[in-house]
């Protein structure tokens, strides 16, 4: 049976390269996108410059609206309710039903509440909607109580204080990120939390009480913060539940391989609400990084039309406090290198980057702050699978452009 | 449409990085970065990045393409052409030769393979 009729649930950054990818490669049949949120848009500056107010709905729209009629692909902005694989068809929210021979979950996920007394009053970021209501409650001179010191609860306290708010971060990890960056860079970035003005607190919540306007976060050694808002930044769910509303296996996210196939040949899935089931059968760990959504959206494209993935190299992310560039690429987790070691290089006694080496010398991975040619330099070596002279990655004088070569 | 600049000889942009003209030099009003590749040849484009602010003499430059250093678009030194996201927009080119062993940039006119540097072209 031709394929006629694509359907994709999501429009976010993995729902939308899916869309752009399958019209790259010649599909020309219907498209219809669900997205509920409007026209899609990009999440990262959404802790950043749309938070700080310095970029506005427009600018981080993933593409304008004409793009959509250009590429005959129907936006609906309307949520799925289930899918219907034995009628080809998926019901939207308000009862109609959309016929499809094939359909792409690409659902995202959604901040995980903090759970514990009082902890619904705590705002999240991840839409457009969050950022606002958050960008409202962050007035000069609010205390905003951070919890969670990962990657999005830093950015929030970063722009906290630029906004003239006053932050803490409650986390009872320090430093937190370390598996992500390695520990010196994970120092730094904790270090520049007092050098910005943003308070830390090492525990964790217990309750938050709300008595007459006076709003405590109460931790775990005793201590309490007080804060007008809290904003809780504790790692995000995958949104699996149309996909298990329809029976697909899903555990922790939405399994696929890496065409995005799911346990039902006529549906895939792509992007923060999935995760990779390896040919071994065993289970990789969900990404929630930008790029990574991208990827599984143009290998779910490939899956989609019964096209061959593109292979991908190591997975990169990014994330801006502080005024500052953070950036890693591969693993900076040494407990995955158990023979290996870790080489960092200084700038006039700064950690700049780190490296994770294997046991023979080839590299795992690569963070820096603030450097980032080295890290596209990284990305290379570790692509070609080459090995690296740990003399030259730690000198601060050897040119990022020359190791690579 | 603006004369010819001059903007050194070959040897004093190194292959494979670029050198940036601010406006009051070339009469553009935008920084043009020229670069030169390892394959030899000398592009300009417009230096900031159509998505944000980063400036694409700073990116690593391999083959005919650049990628910026913050978040990863590649462009096509040729055309202009973004190849990836989160970039949507083309990068504007600008006419380089090198004539009589000097760079010569021409702000404004576009590059002879130049797509229009206008629009998204996401697809
Ligand atoms: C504030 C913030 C900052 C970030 N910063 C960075 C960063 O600096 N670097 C980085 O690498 N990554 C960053 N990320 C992560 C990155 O944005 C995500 O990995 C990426 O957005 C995932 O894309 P996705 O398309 O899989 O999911 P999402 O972007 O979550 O999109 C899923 C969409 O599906 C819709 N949906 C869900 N259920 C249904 C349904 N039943 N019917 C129809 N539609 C549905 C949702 O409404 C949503 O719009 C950040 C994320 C956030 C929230
Ligand atoms: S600023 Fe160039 S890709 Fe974002």
């Amino acid at each position: 049976m031709p394929l006629r009729r694509i359907l994709v649930v999501g429009g976010g950054v993995a729902g939308f390269s899916a869309v752009r990818e399958l019209r790259e490669r010649g599909y020309d049949g219907e498209l219809t996108l669900l997205s509920p949120e409007g026209l899609p848009y990009d999440r990262p500056p959404l802790s950043k410059g749309y938070l700080l107010g310095t970029e506005d709905a427009q600018k981080i729209r993933l593409v304008p609206e004409a793009w959509y009629a250009e590429h005959g692909v129907g936006l609906v902005p309307e949520r799925a309710s289930a899918l219907r694989p034995s009628e080809g068809a998926v019901e939207l929210s308000g009862g109609r039903l959309v016929p499809a021979d094939r359909v792409l979950l690409a659902t995202g996920s959604t901040p995980r509440r903090l759970g514990v007394a009082g902890g619904d009053t705590a705002l999240t970021l991840r839409t457009r909607a969050d950022a606002d209501a958050l960008r409202t409650a962050l007035a000069p001179g609010a205390r905003v109580a951070v919890v969670g010191a990962g990657l999005i609860g830093s950015e929030v306290a970063s722009a906290a204080v630029v906004l003239g708010a006053e932050a803490t971060l409650i986390d009872p990890v320090v430093p937190p990120l370390v598996p992500a960056v390695g520990r010196a860079l994970a120092e730094r970035l904790q270090g520049m939390h007092a050098e910005r003005g943003v308070r830390t607190s090492v525990s964790v919540p217990v309750e938050i009480t709300d008595d007459g306007g006076r709003r405590l976060v109460r931790l775990a050694d005793g201590s309490a913060v007080e804060a007008d808002v809290v904003v809780a930044g504790i790692g995000v769910v995958p949104e699996t539940s149309l996909a298990e509303k329809s029976g697909l296996a899903a555990d922790d996210g939405i399994l696929v391989d890496a065409a995005g196939t799911t346990s039902n040949p006529a549906v895939f899935a792509a992007g923060d609400a999935t995760r990779l089931r390896r040919p071994d059968g065993t289970l990789a760990r969900r990404s929630e990084h930008w790029e990574a959504a991208v990827r599984s959206g143009q290998a779910a494209a490939a899956g989609l039309l019964g096209e061959a993935p593109p292979t991908f190299g190591a997975p990169w992310f990014w994330s801006d406090r502080h005024g500052v560039h953070v950036e890693a690429v591969g693993t900076l987790d040494e407990r995955q290198a158990p023979d290996g070691r870790t080489v960092v290089r200084f700038v006039d006694g700064v950690p700049q980057a780190a490296f994770l080496l294997a046991a023979d010398g080839r590299l795992l991975g690569c963070a820096v702050v603030d450097l980032p040619l080295m890290v596209r330099a990284a990305r290379r070596i570790i692509d070609r699978g080459l090995v690296p002279d740990p003399a030259a990655l730690s000198d601060p004088s050897a040119d990022p452009r020359k190791l690579a070569r | 449409m603006s004369d010819g600049i001059d903007v050194g000889s070959p040897e004093e942009i190194e292959e494979g990085t670029a050198r940036i003209v601010e406006p009051e030099e070339s009469g553009f009003d935008e920084p043009i970065a020229v670069f030169h590749t390892e394959t030899g040849c000398f592009f300009a484009l417009n230096d900031i990045c159509t998505h944000e602010e980063a400036s694409l003499a700073e990116g690593w430059i391999e083959g005919e393409t650049v990628e910026c250093p913050l978040h990863s678009s590649s462009f096509d030194l040729r055309s202009g052409k973004v190849l990836g996201l989160p970039a949507t927009e083309d990068a504007r080119t600008h006419r380089v030769e090198v004539e009589d062993g000097r760079i010569v940039l021409y702000p404004g006119r576009d590059a002879e393979q130049a797509v229009r540097p206008s629009g998204p072209s996401a697809g």
